[in-house]
């Protein structure tokens, strides 16, 4: 079986962010990175079906972004995958969805994954468009926002989560992508004698040039933070009508009291 | 000049540090009040690799470098000094002698189990007569056909009420001073090994400081740790090492305290502003600030100098000072920012004050740094 995951590298949601100077993405002199959270539920997916199935499956980790981008594929193949490609892409900011998922798709074609395993969504970007659209293009059944994932033969049976806290369960054939949601499983840290094995593993480095020339479909226009609004609104008197007020304001302007 | 971590070791760091957050970090002030770091704990972070990280994978340590080691202690010391103590003293005082001056034989028998956490090692120097004159021990050894025999008692051993592998020094001959000293591989378990006491301390509580009584415990000749009268030599080359990991450790303890008060400032308000606004408050973040930069590029430049084969004794003892004088006075100061209420247990830079201390006086004192340094300056 192969497995292909992909991930991306975001910036630390504690970061401080603030537009760059073409205001089309964040200034990322002031950012610290790391996996996209969704991404590490899907490399560790990855890496209990490959236990599941006695060590045979081959891990290919994907990445698309600039030279810090192989910290996020290092810490991937700590954690078990087996080989990774680097897209290596400096401007992978003023790339949409459609030309990011086109990339993904002309280096997958190639290589018969049986099963793709992406984030439901990245933190950063959070447009969730990239897995699906890798799916439709390679022509792979696909699920979204799994909470659960199981593998027996050739099918897997994925969970999940539906309005008003309902489960759903779909039953998909491989070769299939699927895209991963909180609660899908525990990332596992990567140990240190996996930090040392991981060094020994091969990234190649592709250009974005070799895989595909789309154009994009949306571009983004600006960034910008919010106007500052302001002080809200501050309760002063006795504390009776102070919770009175909140009552009120609470029941007409909020749902938490319907 | 390039003083950015590669990539390998961006992602070491950000991989202890997740650990670290999760599993050490909310239990830190339990580690403290119960004096004792959870087995748990400790079986997981033998998981993680941290207790054989810069020894070599054939003997099933993790294969990476000191500056690795460095890295991990410091991360794991952020949240919790005893758990930073406890792999700095395993590592560097136990798995480090063992490897750099055992035969062949005996890294196969001794570091596997070390590396891998399933014992957990000390190094049984200290004497309550022999602390910074190392070359005054008076615990004796003898030889008895194939082995030998050792009487005496040892103080103040980190780790040791683990009851794992020791290093440790005794003397043929008191009147031999230093040339009288050797080293061995002890198994803790023999019989004549007595635990007098874990020591109640000021700080790093979670972490063992045991005194032993040595009642004639016989250890094999096979299990002498170099050559005879070699022991000396031993224990200032493993200490040089271990200065490192303290260093590192204070450099934790540090780091946590100044995070702490860095935040505390921005939220805490008096006079309607918060207290980070004020001069009086950004002098002394400035000067904790600095002082942690300052040990840590000296404590990694130690590292990096180990790891290139090249003589460290001067930087790890002006690593080693550096830290734990950064240590001290950053953890005094992140008191004095949190006001009334740093002086509380509950703020956990209390905790971190008292951690603190002890770095100025284990692996040499502060004092005997500064005769290592001012030796090398006029030798």
């Amino acid at each position: 079986m192969k497995i292909l995951v992909c991930i991306k590298q975001v910036p630390d949601m504690e970061s401080r962010f603030r537009p760059n100077g073409e205001k089309t993405w964040y200034d990322e002199s002031d950012l610290a990175f790391r996996m996209n959270e969704y991404d590490e539920y899907a490399v560790e997916q990855a890496v209990q079906l490959k236990e599941q199935l006695g060590g045979e499956p081959e891990i290919t980790v994907l990445s698309i972004g600039p030279e810090r981008t192989v910290e996020a594929i290092k810490k991937a193949l700590a954690m078990g995958g087996d080989r990774a490609v680097h897209i290596r892409d400096d401007r992978y900011y003023q790339k949409d969805p459609w030309q990011i998922a086109s990339m993904i798709a002309s280096y997958a074609k190639g290589e018969a994954f049986d099963l793709i395993f992406t984030g439901m969504q990245s933190q950063d970007r959070g447009s969730a468009q990239v897995g699906v659209i890798v799916a439709e293009l390679l022509g792979l059944s696909c699920a979204t926002t799994l909470v659960g994932f199981s593998y027996d033969g050739g099918t897997i049976t994925v969970k999940r989560e539906l309005e008003g806290g309902i489960k759903g369960v779909a039953k998909l054939k491989l070769p299939a992508l699927v895209t991963c949601q909180l609660g899908l499983n525990t990332p596992r840290y990567p140990t240190l004698p996996n930090i040392m094995k991981a060094k020994k593993k091969e990234i190649a480095s592709l250009t974005p040039a070799e895989l595909s020339g789309e154009a994009e479909l949306t571009a983004t226009a600006a960034i910008y933070p919010p106007a500052k609004k302001g002080g809200g609104l501050v309760l002063e008197g006795d504390i009776g009508v102070q919770v009175d007020r909140l009552m009120g304001i609470l029941k007409e302007k909020t749902a938490v009291l319907r | 000049m390039d003083f950015e971590l590669s990539q390998d070791h961006k992602v070491l760091r950000d991989s202890v540090r997740e650990f670290v957050e999760k599993e050490i970090k909310p239990i830190a002030m339990q580690i403290d009040e119960e004096h004792m770091i959870p087995d748990a704990l400790v079986n997981k972070m033998a998981e993680m690799g941290f207790l054989g990280s810069y020894l070599p994978e054939e003997y099933d340590g993790a294969g990476l470098d000191m500056l690795s080691y460095a890295i991990v202690v410091e991360e794991v010391s952020k949240a919790c000094g005893s758990s930073g103590v406890l792999i700095s003293a395993h590592t560097s005082l136990a798995c480090g002698p063992i490897y750099t001056f055992g035969t062949e034989a005996q890294k196969k028998k001794w570091l596997p189990a070390l590396n891998t956490g399933k014992v957990i090692g000390c190094f049984l120097l200290t004497e309550p007569d022999a602390g910074s004159d190392a070359g005054a021990i008076s615990t004796t050894y003898r030889r008895e056909g194939d082995e030998f025999v050792i009487n005496g008692s040892k103080i103040f051993i980190t780790n040791g009420g683990y009851r794992g592998t020791g290093v440790l020094f005794a003397t043929s001959d008191k009147s031999l001073k230093h040339r009288g000293v050797s080293a061995f591989i002890i198994d803790l378990n023999s019989p004549g090994v007595e635990i007098l006491k874990n020591e109640k301390k000021l700080g790093i509580r979670g972490s063992y400081t045991t005194a032993f009584a040595l009642d004639s415990v016989r250890i094999p000749a096979e299990n002498l740790l170099g050559q005879e009268g070699q022991g000396f030599k031993i224990a200032m080359d493993t200490l040089n090492g271990g200065r490192i990991g303290i260093a590192s450790q204070a450099l934790g303890i540090a780091e946590g305290a100044f995070e702490r008060a860095l935040a505390y400032s921005k939220e805490r308000k008096q006079f309607d502003h918060p207290i980070c606004e004020l001069q009086a408050i950004q002098f002394k973040l400035a000067d904790m600030y600095t002082r942690i930069e300052t040990s840590k590029l000296m404590t990694y430049k130690a590292a990096c100098l180990k790891d290139a084969k090249k003589n460290y004794t001067a930087e790890s003892a002006m690593c080693k000072m550096l830290a734990s004088e950064a240590a001290t006075y950053v953890t005094k100061e992140a008191i004095q920012i949190h006001g009334g209420y740093g002086f509380i247990c509950d703020y956990e830079v209390e905790r971190m004050f008292r951690d603190a201390k002890i770095t100025e006086i284990y692996e040499g004192t502060n004092e005997v740094q500064r005769v290592v340094i001012s030796k090398m300056l006029l030798s």
